[in-house]
């Protein structure tokens, strides 16, 4: 039997379309997530570790998780962390 | 940082650790992971503040995830709170030895309590809900409306086209369940008994397969990857 016809929504078609490439898996995310983290919050136009964007945009509770740790590693280091969040979302 | 009046209060705000001497930044000062691997009062004085360190990034996260637990009170987030603490603080010593020194200390051992805090959100949340993974659903483009491009009703259509025939069976469920339901992806890997990260690979091929259907069909470009 078959369901009721779903709509697509323009984001349902931006998530399921979105590039993963070059590849990070979730682990390597995770062991590079401090890294990125204080790279980001002292330049948030850092080009390191182009593979973590690609990941972040494309894995929500990894956003979720760096997004976090953005906030603490500002507020640690005493900085404003809407820059680097605005390039973690942008 | 008190959350005395979780529920329904405002989000507190996130403020730098400080030890008891007042220090701002922790990782000053202190080698973290010799006086974590080592004995005595310098062990027991480590081990205290890592745990402190680790509530901060817990509390901070199922703040941020607050939303995801309607109608729970402060007691018991703050059960969580430290129950993600412990949790986190076991997984820091079991991997203390990998530590590199490439960011500091303290960033290193935040993600561990950040990690396990939401793990703890998502499970609460999703503890009562069914994941269904039905695999007979139907997709279309949302009705052409004033707002609504051509473009975009093909595109989704198209969309539509390659989630029925590019993908397998398990390959749309895992899609559908994490991108369309919103099921986080630590719930749906618990529920199917696998990894994040297995579950991650999944969802990459999946997508991987769509944008090659589009390509084909003429609504991805080549070259950009973007579409036309």
């Amino acid at each position: 039997m078959t369901s009721t016809p779903r709509p697509l929504t323009p984001e349902d078609v931006r998530a399921l379309t979105l590039p993963t490439e070059p590849w990070l898996s979730c682990e390597d995310c995770f062991d590079l997530a401090d890294r990125y983290a204080e790279a980001l919050v002292e330049d948030p136009g850092t080009r390191a570790l182009p593979e973590m964007l690609v990941h972040l945009h494309a894995c929500a509770a990894c956003a979720e998780e760096a997004e976090s740790l953005i906030r603490l590693v500002a507020a640690d280091a005493g900085v404003d962390p809407a820059p680097a969040l605005a390039r973690l979302h942008g | 940082m008190t959350i005395a009046d979780a529920e329904g209060a405002p989000r507190p705000a996130l403020e730098a650790a400080r030890l008891p001497d007042g220090v701002v930044r922790p990782d000053e000062g202190r080698d973290w992971v010799a006086d974590l691997a080592g004995s005595g009062a310098r062990h027991e004085e480590a081990l205290r503040e890592l745990r402190g360190l680790l509530v901060r990034a817990c509390r901070h996260q199922v703040w941020h995830l607050r939303g995801q637990l309607p109608g729970v009170g402060a007691v018991v987030i703050e059960e969580l709170v430290e129950g993600a603490a412990d949790d986190a603080l076991v997984a820091v010593l079991a991997r203390l030895d990998t530590f590199e020194g490439r960011s500091r200390f303290t960033t290193w051992a935040y993600k561990f309590g950040v990690l396990h805090a939401a793990n703890e959100v998502r499970r609460r949340a999703w503890a009562t809900r069914e994941v269904c993974l039905p695999d007979d659903a139907v997709w279309t483009d949302r009705a052409p409306g004033p707002e609504h491009l051509a473009e975009a009703a093909d595109l989704a259509s198209a969309v539509a086209s390659a989630l029925a025939v590019a993908l397998t069976p398990y390959q749309r469920r895992i899609a559908v369940a994490l991108l369309l339901d919103h099921v986080p992806i630590d719930v749906l890997a618990d529920r199917l008994g696998t990894t994040r990260g297995a579950l991650y690979k999944t969802l990459s091929v999946a997508r991987t397969r769509i944008r090659h259907h589009l390509t084909a069909t003429g609504h991805l470009s080549p070259a950009s990857g973007e579409t036309p």
